[in-house]
């Protein structure tokens, strides 16, 4: 018999593919998702026309040549939705990326530095937490935009980051705390590591797994966070989202004319990626907290 | 304890109001532009009215003594023009639109968790059934469901397809009524699309929480030791609900603010006259004094209203009040 180690990356990741493929909505998840990936790399091939550019005549209906028809002035729908996934999938992934980062930073330096900066931090935290955060991030989009200084797409991006870090850091504020007790960690204070030893080597390594899954699960609320900005006109004029497709379905008034093809396909993309993210999120979870699984 | 507990709550509550009251002076200022020289350029205004109205503003002060200003005309309701609908006031503006929105907001935010708990005690209570399975996957479907996009499909099938339900405004445009029953039925009868879409799309996270917080408590030894003495079902569902609906009560201060969230979109599909539509007018008009207030109102009373959940879950759940920090 062949000796395994238990260590090596292969290993962990079988291990993990033979809990996670037992999870079927996590799989049906991964599938959809790794359909909506795809479809957003490579939407320079599959879509049938530049989305920007008039290909037809405006409101037409669904048909062989425009598959869900055309817009009010003239662009092809199918192809908008292609594109749309290319900039709901960045925004929301780039946002909750940023969003993690600063709540975890938060989070690690409150549980690890304790006291004084724990009290701050976490008072802070508790506030921001309070401030409604959908108001808030509308708000906020809307004063970047102002600035002009950024690329429209960013100030989304921003808004999202600066209102949905939070959670994160409590999250990580309570992991850090229990893992600061552990005997090893004080084993390697006794033999005098210093802080930024512990906290790259020791803590951050070991809270992995919940920031991953942090990044899944709020790329999930990021992408509804993006997609209502964009349906509110906040959204950038020169970027494809879904949400910017129903601002525009909805300014034109289009349930009130019966053109179910221009708003309706947006709606359920949104509904259809932000489901399957959140199941693979949920996953993820079940695979790191065996005390989730339930069989 | 009771009064530790109201003590660290309203002084949370009045942190937040006071950094609200910050961000709300902070940012406008840190952007490009002041609002005499914005109003300027809308109006083409004569330079010496912006000389009137910078000094009038105090915008030509320092940042302290605009501070005091800004502190004054806040609690005097003196918070500036709009800038699309000038020469008449934020103030006035806001005050026309809130309460249509404390209208939609006070209904879904009874039916939102009404609806939401319902499902989910029936679901907990038949744990494992088809109908447990059904109302928990459609509860995670819902929650990715966008609310506006919820609207756009009620407003084509209801107000297109069937022409049942009037898809815009709070009231029938040009509407006169002979007694104050028409007029009530006349708003109600606008107000049911906006609810059905809140209700339908936000009541899910209640129903996941009172769902397996009634699985938890059915599984406890009280409620077997409730069955076994024969109790009828009534007086165990009794047993059980008293016990299960703490959780989603708690839910109910955090989720508050994304009921508000809820009403200020569904508003603006509906052009329904409350904050929320003022909210997407301004931003379509960059009409930013208005923004802000209207930010500003919106946050003041989703915090009044988390205040007042907070007290609502110290009466009904005596724990919460030794729980030194929450």
């Amino acid at each position: 018999m062949s000796s395994v180690n238990v260590y090596s990356w292969q290993y962990k990741l079988r291990e993990f593919w033979s809990v996670f493929r037992r999870d079927r909505a996590a799989i049906v998840g991964l599938v959809i998702l790794a359909v909506i990936v795809f479809i957003a790399v490579f939407a320079d091939y599959i879509a049938p026309y530049n989305p920007f550019a008039r290909v037809g005549r405006p409101y037409e209906p669904p048909s062989p040549k425009h598959l869900l028809g055309t817009n009010d002035i003239g662009q092809d729908i199918f192809s908008e939705l292609i594109y749309g996934a290319r900039a709901s999938l960045f925004i929301g992934f780039v946002a909750a990326v940023t969003a993690t980062t600063l709540g975890t930073l938060v989070g690690v330096s409150a549980g690890y530095y304790g006291r004084v900066v724990d009290e701050i931090l976490m008072r802070i935290t508790d506030i921001w937490l309070s401030i409604p955060s959908l108001l808030f991030s509308i708000f906020l989009a809307a004063v970047i935009i102002r600035t002009g200084r950024l690329p429209m797409y960013y100030s989304v991006i921003l808004a999202i980051a600066l209102t949905s870090w939070p959670p994160v850091a409590r999250l990580t504020r309570s992991a850090t705390l229990s893992l600061k007790e552990r005997p090893y960690i004080e084993a390697t204070l006794a033999l005098g590591a210093s802080s930024r030893r512990i906290i790259f080597r020791h803590i951050l390594p070991n809270i992995a797994p919940i920031i991953l899954v942090e990044i899944v699960v709020r790329t999930g609320n990021a992408m509804l966070t993006e997609a209502t900005l964009s349906f509110l006109g906040l959204g950038d004029p020169t970027v494809k989202s879904w949400g910017t497709i129903l601002n525009f379905a909805m300014v034109k008034n289009a349930p009130i004319l019966g053109l179910w093809w221009w708003f309706l396909p947006p709606g359920l993309m949104i509904a259809v990626t932000v489901m399957s993210v959140m199941m693979v999120g949920r996953g993820l979870e079940i695979y790191f907290n065996p005390r989730l699984r339930r069989y | 304890m009771l009064r530790y507990f109201l003590l660290s709550r309203a002084i949370r509550m009045l942190a937040v109001f006071f950094i609200i009251i910050i961000l709300n002076f902070i940012l406008p200022r840190a952007m490009p532009g002041n609002p005499a020289s914005i109003l300027a350029n809308e109006y083409n205004l004569p330079p010496e009215t912006v000389k009137i109205l910078v000094s009038l503003w105090k915008l030509d002060r320092p940042l302290h003594e605009q501070f005091v200003a800004y502190i004054e005309s806040l609690f005097t309701g003196q918070w500036g023009y709009s800038y699309k609908y000038y020469p008449r006031t934020v103030y006035e503006l806001v005050m026309e639109r809130l309460p249509w929105t404390l209208l939609l907001q006070g209904v879904t935010s009874i039916t939102v968790p009404a609806f939401g708990m319902l499902m989910g005690i029936l679901a907990g209570w038949r744990r494992g059934t088809k109908y447990d399975v059904a109302v928990t996957i459609s509860a995670i479907i819902v929650y990715a469901i966008p609310y506006y996009w919820l609207a756009l499909m009620f407003q084509y099938v209801f107000g297109y397809q069937l022409r049942i339900f009037p898809i815009a405004h709070a009231l029938t445009p040009g509407a006169s009524y002979s007694n104050f029953l028409e007029y009530v039925a006349d708003v109600l009868w606008h107000l049911t699309l906006p609810v059905l879409v809140v209700t339908l799309t936000a009541y899910a996270s209640y129903t996941l929480v009172t769902r397996n917080s009634m699985v938890d408590i059915l599984e406890e030894d009280f409620m077997f030791v409730a069955r076994a003495k024969g109790l009828p079902e009534r007086t165990l569902m009794k047993h059980a609900l008293r016990n299960a609906l703490l959780p989603p009560l708690t839910m109910l201060a955090i989720r508050l603010g994304h009921i508000v969230g809820g009403a200020v979109i569904t508003e603006t599909v509906f052009s329904y006259p409350g904050v929320g539509y003022l909210i997407y007018e301004s931003i379509m008009f960059k009409d930013y004094p208005v923004l802000n207030a209207a930010f500003f109102m919106l946050s003041i009373t989703v915090i009044v209203a988390n205040f007042a959940a907070d007290l609502l879950y110290a009466v009904v759940d005596p724990r919460i009040r030794y729980v030194r920090r929450g």
